[in-house]
């Protein structure tokens, strides 16, 4: 049975989306409104998903997501925002979240999400398909690249099928449209998301790095 | 309070000067042993002054006065200490540049015009000592009226503006305050929407219609929340920050409140002049973000993106137009994608919908009859700004229309 943790200072939302779940036959392991219980009881509580809300009263989202996958290495994080502040959204997927959903998703939707997320599939809403095609462009064009070796790019598929997703085509509908499996268009979805997140580990290796030696 | 200070080394400073003029005098003094209590006064005084002014409770009548009676009564005791002689001979007074300590601080406390008073009785009680009228006397007169005068107003300006400055500071706390709660209540706001909308979208009837109007407003209100208040940069964003045009929230303000139908909510058309291209940019985002609804789907960058207030508006109507046809053309509950892209060249926008799509030869049929329609005013906004509009359609498959506008160089 999959284990779930529910991270979200809203009490409401917090027991309706763990009820929800364990209707769906989730096994809800760990419930909190706060942050840095989170990632103190993940260790004991050795989630495979959890459904982390990214406004909490303590720390960043950013910060709740990298404590995480130190404290239970290869958890999934579906995130759930309220407001869908995008930098935010941004952010946290390069801190290694894999799935993304507006809190205003149905519970179809939610459940639906969590099944894929624990299958380690990206999940993502046409919204953040649109962030991470933005960051990609940016990083491609950032004029403070020193090097050019290190920004990640996107093939032409993948471009082509984070283009499709963004404009809400299902990954059936865009397996249909460009000839290919649904395996595939999952694979290419995912592979944008892992460039991310391995660039903004070496990019953040870097600067510590950089201050280190600085410091020294 | 740096004045109070300045005011207690001048005092010091000219008692410092007044000692060496006495013992320079002395000699010539009708009564010499006088002036030891003299100066004892003076240096007590000096020291109480600077003590009993650091404190604001003290800066009151009660003192101010004191401050005068001492100097005055320096300066009086100066013909009978000093002799009518030697004052005759040039012999300075007792008091000398240290009565004009009392000056600075009546001006400093209550303005050039108490200043001026004080300099003129302390003036007055100088020439009247003299007995005769010297240029020297009338000079230091003056100098201690325009002292009384000049810090008087300087004392003004720096009470108000320090005044000015807190209430601004002030303004500042209660605005970043207000922005504070405003986030807090939007939040939960949007949580109860979100949670109704849930809970009620399976549910038939008034309940489903209330979940269904739960779900536009959180739609809207995320919408308004996302443009109107800048993100702040995370940890993880090295990219520049995410910052907005001024005139961006008040904008978006104004979106949302039009209100009406989902999609009806389109930008206030505005008759494009060219001085408007040299207006502040636009960032385009804000503009698409009013069309979000729980039909309307935004994906844009994270950052913002720039363009002339004339191109943003007239790309906002063109998707607002098509946006408009899905809802003309598509049954009810047909949904709509809208891409923003921002490239080197230029910006892409896509409006996608999942209606039945236009059976192919259509378009070209209408135009053919000359309904131009919605098609034409699309095609017709973009090729003014130098853009191009494609329509791609299947039965079955819905409409997707992909507008490309270059950017203009500046």
């Amino acid at each position: 049975m999959t284990r779930v943790m529910v991270v979200d200072d809203h009490p409401m939302w917090r027991e309706g989306v763990a009820r929800d779940l364990t209707e769906a036959g989730f096994d809800v392991v760990a419930t909190t409104g706060e942050g840095r219980q989170a990632v103190r009881i993940a260790g004991a509580a050795r989630p495979d998903v959890v459904v982390l809300d990214l406004q909490l009263p303590d720390i960043s989202g950013v910060e709740v997501i990298s404590g995480l996958l130190v404290a239970v290495p290869g958890v999934r994080v579906l995130m759930l925002s309220a407001s869908g502040e995008q930098q935010t959204v941004l952010d946290a997927v390069k801190a290694g979240a894999t799935g993304y959903l507006v809190k205003s998703a149905s519970s179809q939707e939610f459940l639906e999400a969590v099944r894929r997320t624990a299958a380690g599939d990206a999940v993502f809403t046409p919204g953040l398909a649109g962030l991470v095609l933005g960051e990609y462009r940016r990083l491609a064009t950032a004029p403070d690249q020193p090097d050019d070796d290190g920004a990640p790019k996107l093939t032409d598929r993948e471009t082509e099928v984070l283009r499709l997703v963004a404009k809400g085509l299902s990954y059936r509908q865009i397996a249909e449209r460009l000839g290919l499996s649904h395996r595939t268009v999952q694979n290419h979805v995912q592979n944008t998301l892992g460039k991310l997140q391995l660039h903004n580990r070496v990019e953040l290796t870097r600067y510590a790095i950089e201050r280190g030696l600085d410091d020294a | 309070m740096p004045l109070w200070r300045a005011i207690a080394v001048f005092r010091f400073a000219s008692m410092a000067f007044v000692l060496v003029s006495i013992i320079r005098n002395v000699r010539d003094y009708t009564h010499p042993v006088a002036a030891v209590p003299a100066v004892a006064i003076l240096v007590l005084w000096s020291a109480a002054a600077a003590y009993l002014y650091a404190r604001p409770a003290w800066r009151r009548w009660p003192l101010l006065l004191a401050d005068l009676l001492v100097a005055l009564a320096l300066l009086l005791a100066t013909p009978w200490v000093v002799g009518r002689a030697a004052l005759d001979a040039g012999a300075p007074t007792l008091a000398v540049a240290w009565q004009a300590g009392p000056v600075l601080t009546w001006a400093v406390s209550g303005g050039r015009r108490r200043g001026a008073v004080a300099a003129l009785i302390l003036g007055a009680a100088d020439l009247i000592v003299r007995d005769k009228l010297t240029q020297s006397s009338i000079t230091g007169l003056m100098l201690m009226l325009l002292a009384g005068v000049a810090v008087g107003h300087v004392a003004r300006l720096t009470v108000e503006s320090e005044q000015r400055l807190q209430r601004a500071a002030e303004l500042e706390a209660a605005g970043r305050e207000r922005e504070r709660l405003a986030r807090g209540i939007h939040d939960s706001v949007l949580q109860v929407l979100a949670m109704v909308q849930r809970r009620g979208a399976h549910l038939d009837g008034e309940a489903g219609e209330l979940a269904r109007l739960a779900g536009e407003q959180e739609a809207a209100l995320r919408a308004l929340i996302a443009t109107s208040i800048p993100p702040a940069p995370g940890p993880a964003a090295p990219g520049p920050p995410a910052h907005l045009p001024d005139h961006g929230p008040t904008k978006s303000v104004r979106g949302a409140r039009e209100g009406g139908a989902f999609w009806a909510r389109r930008p206030a058309k505005r008759a494009p002049t060219s001085s408007a291209l040299a207006g502040p940019d636009v960032d385009l985002r804000t503009v698409l973000d009013r069309y979000a609804s729980p039909e309307v789907s935004i994906a844009a960058p994270a950052t913002p993106v720039l363009l002339p207030d004339r191109v943003a508006t007239e790309i906002g109507a063109a998707v607002g137009a098509a946006l408009d046809n899905v809802v003309r053309h598509c049954a009810g509950g047909a949904r709509a994608w809208v891409l923003l892209e921002d490239e080197p060249s230029g910006v892409v926008v896509s409006v996608r919908d999942d209606g039945p799509g236009i059976a192919e030869g259509r378009l070209a049929e209408a135009a053919g009859q000359g309904r131009l329609g919605v098609a034409q005013s699309i095609r017709g906004r973009i090729a003014d700004l130098g853009g191009t509009v494609e329509i791609v359609s299947a039965p079955g498959q819905g409409t997707e229309v992909e507008l490309r506008v270059p950017r203009v160089a500046a």
